[in-house]
């Protein structure tokens, strides 16, 4: 069976049509990224209105700028947040704790908010940078893949080193437009690297007069952990989609490739190389359209055994109809030769005479395939010992072709095959009588020898090669290729290896014809397997 | 008074050929075209003889519905088929529909009237005694060489002329190995080796049918065949 050529299968093919579903990610990871564009601008707009609200709160109270910080720790320190403005002593006169009273409301928020007087200095701080963001607890799956995922998204970070003794250097510009009467927002790094902050500064107003500004500042964590949370559910489903799709696609295209090298191997199977169809096609059954191909490949494989059994059958049938005119032919000579012929008209007579005994020979000859199939259709078959009727024939042809010689190479002892000796000599007299027709000089050859589990019979004359353009076509019926060492009237049509063909495929051998490597002559070979013991 | 044959033969050029080598033997002839004009001369008058051929007209078979119906009105008629097809099958066929032999249109006329003369003889024959120095006796084979008739175990085996003349060029030489070329001289017709392979496949029917031990003609391989004496 050839091998086949197929570079691209449909498999691949299939798997390289499905390469367009990987874009999904990149549409997921843009959508994404507009999603935390969007809820970053919503962040600041919050904080900002965050800033306004607590600014709003002190606005006009200018008693709260005056003696601030009015808030001592014991060590002299103001209060660096809420917790420490708790333990914190009051400066005895100081007005101040309104500004702490306001704040204190404040401390629940996810922002850190901070109060600077005009001086930059902070006056009041609330809240923290650092919450743990509270999300939903995650999947098994997700789980399973969030050490890739955090690979390579931004995760958020709790655990930096919070900065507030001081405004940093990228707040400054907001607060200094703010305490200039603008509103604004902002984002910065923070002293650790690892977190971004975003920032919004509201002024706060007495009478006409900004006397300090509000800062509110939270860390981005909370829309990094749902960007990233969006991210892994979207991997996922895509990753789970696109493995579910191509085992999907590998599965069917397994299936479809399957049907198809079924059909081809069936097809390449149905025919023997000489147009006879041998068996049936897998899939014809099929409703679809490999089902259709393999109906369109069976109507075709008929088609073509009945032309090969009409082109079979075409000899025998004609050799029937030339029967009757050439015994019309032959009677009337017959007749003729009985009656007083003068000398020249006899001449004439024996003439036709010998050109009608031709005739019939090669009639003889082109019906006798036909009859052996018919023959070798009742012969019984039985275990019988090559060897032995290979020496056997061997003996024989060097009494009936005592001009050449013969060698008999015998490499088995015992070949027991199954079939009928008679055939297998029938078969070996076609072979050798190609053999001497051909050859040149002596000697001819004929071989037994075991092979492949098998065993190989092989008739070896040195003579003229066989033309390569009929090679595998040798053993068909009415081909004879090669120049013809001796001339000579036996009709010449190829008939005999056709024979020898038959006479293998009863043994369900196979024949083959090759030049020798050297290329000084051809052996014909018919391997037979070896009867089952 | 001649000895009386029947032709039935549709081709007018092979009928009137054969009608007028026959003549020239000394044969009366009777021609016929169609198997209704022979089975209605039949009727009237029973040839000593027929050829018929298988084929008449568009009925390829018709020549052995002929022969079955000659053959159940005259058990003792010798009768010769003719053959364009050299079918293992229509030779079987006709063979069994009880015709004596058969014959291929390529035959020559020297060797149908050969034929038709060993028939006749045989028929002649088939009741007198066998003389003693006519007969090969091969073991249990007993060959009646006028006559053309075999016996094993003192039966009676039905040969065609072509299958006595090979069992006769056999058993002759027992232990000798006849080529297929001289078995072919023998039986004095013209075929090839696959033909007298069934020649040969049939004669062992017909004895073993006989004696199913029947082993006597052994193949051999690439010369020829040979008849086994006696262990």
């Amino acid at each position: 069976m050839r091998a086949p050529r197929i570079a691209l299968g449909i498999r691949a093919q299939l798997l390289l049509v499905l390469t367009v579903f990987a874009a999904i990610p990149f549409l997921g990871v843009a959508y994404i990224r507009e999603l935390e564009g969007v809820l970053r601008d919503a962040q600041a707009r919050a904080l900002a209105g965050t800033a306004q609200a607590v600014a709003t709160a002190l606005h006009d109270r200018p008693r709260l700028f005056d003696a601030a910080p009015a808030w001592r720790l014991d060590n002299g320190a103001p209060p660096r947040d809420l917790v420490e403005a708790a333990v914190a002593t009051r400066v005895p006169g100081d007005p101040a704790s309104d500004l702490a009273a306001i704040l204190h409301g404040l401390t629940r928020t996810t922002a850190r908010i901070r109060v600077v007087d005009r001086t930059q200095r902070v006056v009041a701080s609330a809240g923290s940078l650092q919450h743990d963001v509270a999300l939903p607890a995650p999947g098994a799956v997700e789980r399973l893949l969030h050490p890739i995922y955090a690979r390579f998204l931004d995760q958020p970070v709790e655990d930096f080193r919070e900065d507030d003794t001081s405004l940093a250097p990228m707040v400054r510009s907001e607060v200094m437009s703010a305490l200039e009467g603008i509103a604004s927002t902002g984002r910065r790094g923070d002293a650790d690297p690892r977190v971004t902050i975003v920032s919004a500064a509201y002024p706060i107003w007495v009478g006409d007069r900004v006397e300090g500004a509000v800062i509110a500042e939270e860390t981005t964590n909370a829309v990094l952990a749902t960007r990233n949370r969006a991210f892994e559910r979207l991997f996922t489903i895509v990753l789970a989609t696109l493995l579910v799709g191509s085992l999907a696609v590998t599965a069917y295209a397994t299936w479809l490739t399957s049907r198809i090298r079924r059909l081809r191997d069936d097809a390449e199977r149905a025919t023997d190389g000489h147009g006879r169809v041998a068996g049936a096609l897998a899939g014809v059954d099929a409703r679809d359209e490999i089902g259709d191909l393999a109906r369109g490949l069976e109507g075709a494989l008929t088609r073509l055994s009945d032309y090969a059994a009409y082109q079979e059958a075409m000899a025998a049938r004609l050799s029937h109809e030339l029967r009757t005119p050439l015994a019309v032919v032959r009677s009337s000579l017959d007749n003729l030769r009985q009656d007083v012929l003068p000398d020249a008209a006899r001449v004439y007579v024996e003439r036709a005479q010998g050109g009608l005994d031709r005739l019939a020979r090669i009639l003889t000859r082109i019906s006798e395939a036909t009859r052996l199939e018919e023959a070798l259709a009742d012969t019984p078959r039985a275990p019988f010992d090559l060897a032995e009727v290979v020496a056997a024939c061997v003996d024989g042809y060097r009494s009936a072709y005592p001009t050449r010689r013969f060698e008999l190479a015998l490499r088995v002892d015992r070949a027991v095959i199954d079939g009928a000796g008679e055939v297998v000599a029938q078969l070996l007299d076609k072979l050798v009588a190609n053999a001497v027709e051909f050859a040149t000089a002596d000697p001819v050859t004929v071989s037994l020898e075991p092979w492949h589990g098998g065993v190989r019979l092989a008739v070896t004359d040195i003579g003229p090669p066989l033309p390569a353009t009929m090679q595998g076509r040798l053993f068909d019926s009415m081909v004879s290729v090669r120049a013809a060492g001796v001339g000579g009237d036996a009709p010449h049509l190829g008939l005999g290896l056709y024979v020898a063909r038959l006479c293998a495929s009863f043994h369900r051998a196979s024949v083959h014809a090759d030049d020798l490597a050297d290329g000084s002559g051809v052996v014909v070979s018919v391997v037979f397997p070896l009867a089952q013991a | 008074m001649g000895r009386r044959i029947a032709i039935v033969e549709d081709e007018p050029a092979i009928r009137d050929n054969y009608a007028d080598a026959l003549r020239r033997h000394g044969y009366e002839v009777a021609a016929y075209a169609t198997r209704d004009d022979a089975l209605s001369a039949f009727r009237t008058r029973l040839p000593d003889l027929a050829l018929i051929d298988i084929g008449l007209g568009d009925d390829p078979d018709a020549g052995f519905a002929l022969t079955r119906e000659l053959r159940a009105r005259a058990p003792a008629l010798p009768i010769i088929f003719l053959t364009a097809r050299e079918s293992e099958f229509d030779i079987v066929a006709g063979l069994r529909a009880g015709a004596d032999d058969y014959l291929t249109k390529d035959a020559s006329l020297p060797h149908l009237a050969a034929r038709i003369t060993a028939l006749f003889r045989r028929s002649d024959l088939a009741a007198a005694p066998p003389a003693g120095d006519d007969v090969i006796e091969r073991g249990a084979l007993a060959l009646d060489v006028k006559r053309m008739s075999a016996r094993w175990n003192a039966q009676r085996v039905d040969l065609t002329l072509t299958e006595f003349w090979i069992v006769h060029a056999l058993a002759r030489h027992p232990g000798h190995v006849q080529s297929r070329d001289q078995l072919m001289r023998e039986a004095s017709t013209v075929v090839d080796d696959g033909t007298i392979t069934s020649h040969v496949k049939r004669i062992r029917r017909k004895f073993a049918a006989l004696d199913p031990a029947f082993d006597r003609i052994a193949a051999v391989y690439g010369v020829g065949y040979r008849w086994d004496p006696d262990a």
